[in-house]
């Protein structure tokens, strides 16, 4: 009895001084997901008749597994690649349920060799790691060095349809996956985790006045903080969706991430995408432009909802899906409680803007005049070097980034634009770097008892 | 191979007429206290204090984040800072032309999560006066003090930060030690009374907004120009149309003098001016 009381007072004690030595985040929220479904209003009331019709057809084809011709075994959607980074939507926007973000497991160490595909996975995609898009700063030259005078900034998917059992004469004699290894060895490439789509609808129908005026409010704050919107190009207005707010609306999103994502040509993005120096010179190989295009449209021989096409379908889905909602519960309430106040009082709130109120809807009654607890204000920010990724989109520079909305934040498995980080604390910390808007935030975090920065997180967490 | 030749890419930055003409973000530390030549400001560091990473580059609304110290006790754990921003009046994003207006609106926002301890006052620092405002945030034992005075059209601002009150003495205490001010232009936001002008062509449209602070010299010339944010391209046609500018003197008694002034290029700041 004795011997085995004493590793037992060990662990006890170890624990106390672990927790007085520091902060930890106590990891994804577990239990059900706390978000997906439709808005209540879609759900309940079916308001205005059909549209939880649209909303079932939008969430079915986002989890639809595509293939080049629509003819592999478990496939029910055509029109993958040439080059793709995932084979459906649900792949990266899955945890913790459909619309969400990275998964524990990626998904992309699959769809490399699908249907026999060749691909070589790169050193960055692991097992347990975030599903990531590579970015690369400037064009490559053929050697894979990159050009300094030509700047890039696209996405160059991982993978291509070389080999596999649809892709006909689009072989790996014809087209080849980027030289990430180059890219690598040269700083040029940066990465990109899925945004999780929750509440999207709700973020759409946001007037631009109430960002506006949530910006002059912050005029002559004492943290140091300066925010901009990231601006559509054609017009001029405010763009919010992405991870530097580029994309002014979900059909965008959608559209451009199905080319882009999955090689899906589109009625927004009518062409198969080239990338690289290959999009600069000779454009795609011809035996590896396989359908016709859009390979994607409007279908006019369809029902009613299976008329409009996917990206319309995939855009309706996210504007439908209710948000995450917070878990105000379990042996951690009071810290939760207590960080809610630290929240706001060191600074986070300022930029985590809590909540918005959206404008009139014309959709559904539950996007009509709602309160959005979305914790950002949508505006970009200047991140500092330690976050820089060094590409510019539409107005948002190197260094800025979209504030991130937290909801969800609790079941998330990583963080920062990259997935770089795994615990809380280390995205929190992150946040401070030479050139950074939260440099006096963190540092007002770095003030705090440890008891404190325990309950900020317990309340990130609840999120 | 480093890629740190970012400068190939084109982005907003500050630039200026020319590189002599003290611009507010370019102050320094250098033997214990932080300089800024354009506000003639010289700040002494209290003891044991450290420079912190620095802030973000202006705003286009007018906001500089001028630099950050802070107390780091030996177990690491930061017991104060002072973080010093300043905010031009010119391109505000709200009505305000002085520090006591600013720190009225810092009174008039603040949440309910944080306590006031004594409305907003006046105290005199070498020889100046600021407008102070002390608060405090019960949860997390933070306290605040704000001081922030008027120099050259700008809210200079001083905000000490910290749940150690004897640091935060001692930070407020160290600013009895600076010394700010001296010659410096007028400065007017009405001067707006352009007599010749014409206006600079941007080869794209950035939907950016350009701020840009001018010295006007006594014979109504673009003196020294500041873009606070400004891509190359912009920057370049600004400076090259400012340079034809004439504006009509400014005069004080009759006479002739400098004054500077902030005009807005681009996108306007507010839909009411």
């Amino acid at each position: 009895m004795r011997l085995r009381a004493v590793p037992v007072v060990a662990v006890s004690t170890f624990l106390v001084v672990f927790q007085v030595f520091a902060q930890v985040d106590p990891g994804p929220r577990g239990g059900p997901a706390n978000a997906g479904g439709p808005l209540p209003s879609v759900a309940g009331n079916n308001d205005p008749p059909t549209i939880l019709d649209f909303f079932n057809a939008g969430q079915e084809a986002f989890q639809e597994v595509a293939s080049v011709k629509g003819q592999v075994a478990g496939a029910t959607d055509d029109g993958l690649g040439p080059r793709f980074n995932g084979l459906s939507c649900v792949e990266c926007h899955a945890h913790p349920t459909v619309g969400g973000s990275s998964p524990p497991v990626n998904p992309q160490f699959a769809a490399a060799n699908a249907a026999g595909a060749t691909n070589v996975i790169p050193t960055f995609i692991t097992v347990n790691g975030p599903v990531r898009e590579a970015r690369f700063r400037y064009i490559p030259d053929a050697a894979g060095n990159p050009q300094l005078n030509n700047p890039d900034g696209s996405v160059h998917p991982l993978y291509t349809i070389a080999g596999r059992v649809d892709a006909e004469g689009c072989t790996a004699a014809v087209i080849s996956q980027p030289n990430f290894t180059a890219a690598q060895a040269n700083n040029n490439i940066i990465f990109r985790i899925p945004t999780p789509v929750f509440g999207a609808g709700l973020i759409e129908n946001i007037d631009e006045e109430t960002l506006l005026a949530y910006r002059a409010s912050l005029t002559g704050n004492t943290l140091g903080i300066t925010p901009n919107f990231n601006r559509n190009g054609n017009d001029g207005t405010i763009s919010r969706f992405g991870w530097k707010a580029q994309n002014k609306s979900l059909e965008l999103f959608a559209g451009e991430a199905y080319n882009v994502e999955m090689g899906v040509s589109n009625e927004l993005s009518p062409q198969e995408r080239p990338a690289g120096l290959e999009a600069k010179t000779s454009g795609l190989p011809a035996p590896c432009k396989i359908n016709k295009t859009p390979e994607d449209h409007t279908n006019f021989d369809e029902t009613p909802v299976d008329t409009i096409s996917d990206v319309a379908k995939f855009a309706m889905f996210m504007r439908l899906l209710k948000p995450p909602v917070q878990q105000v519960s379990g042996p951690n309430t009071v810290g939760i409680v207590i960080g809610e106040g630290i929240f706001t009082e060191i600074g986070c709130a300022k930029c985590h803007n809590v909540a918005y109120t959206t404008g009139k809807s014309n959709i559904t009654t539950s996007l009509h005049n709602v309160e959005v607890k979305l914790f950002s204000d949508l505006a970009v920010h200047f991140m500092g070097s330690g976050l820089a990724d060094n590409i510019q989109q539409g107005t948002a520079q190197g260094t800025q980034f979209r504030t991130a909305p937290l909801w969800g934040l609790g079941q998330r498995l990583f963080f920062l634009h990259d997935g770089r980080a795994t615990n809380l604390v280390d995205a929190i910390t992150a946040h401070s770097s030479p050139g950074s808007e939260a440099n006096a935030v963190i540092a007002n975090y770095n003030a705090l008892t440890l008891a404190n920065k325990q309950n900020l997180i317990y309340y990130l967490r609840s999120l | 191979m480093s890629l740190l030749l970012m400068v190939l890419l084109s982005v907003a930055t500050p630039s200026a007429s020319d590189a002599v003409t003290p611009v507010p973000e370019q102050g320094r530390v250098a033997a214990g206290r932080y300089r800024n030549a354009y506000f003639n400001l010289s700040y002494p560091i209290p003891a044991g204090w450290t420079e912190q990473p620095a802030g973000p580059p202006p705003s286009e609304a007018g906001a500089y984040t001028l630099a950050q110290f802070a107390l780091i006790d030996s177990e690491q754990r930061l017991r104060a800072h002072v973080l010093i921003t300043a905010q031009d009046f010119f391109f505000s994003l709200i009505d305000m032309d002085e520090a006591k207006e600013l720190v009225a609106a810092i009174r008039r926002g603040l949440e309910p999560v944080y306590q006031l301890e004594g409305e907003p006052d006046q105290v005199t620092i070498a020889g100046r006066t600021f407008h102070r405002l002390s608060y405090r945030a019960p949860r997390s034992g933070l306290r605040w003090r704000i001081l922030s005075t008027d120099v050259r059209c700008h809210a200079l601002t001083f905000t000490v930060t910290g749940a150690d009150p004897a640091a935060l003495d001692a930070a407020e205490q160290a600013m009895r030690g600076l010394s700010l001010g001296g010659k410096a232009p007028l400065c007017r936001g009405d001067y707006n009374e352009v007599v010749k002008k014409t206006d600079p062509r941007f080869p794209t449209n950035r939907y950016n907004t350009i701020p840009v602070r001018v010295i006007i010299d006594a014979g109504g010339r673009v003196k020294h120009a500041h873009l606070l944010s400004a891509y190359p391209e912009q920057s370049e046609a600004i400076l090259s149309a400012l340079r034809n500018w004439r504006f009509k003197p400014y005069r004080v008694g009759g006479k002739a003098v400098e004054v500077e002034t902030g005009l807005v290029f681009g996108m306007p700041l507010r839909g009411d001016r």
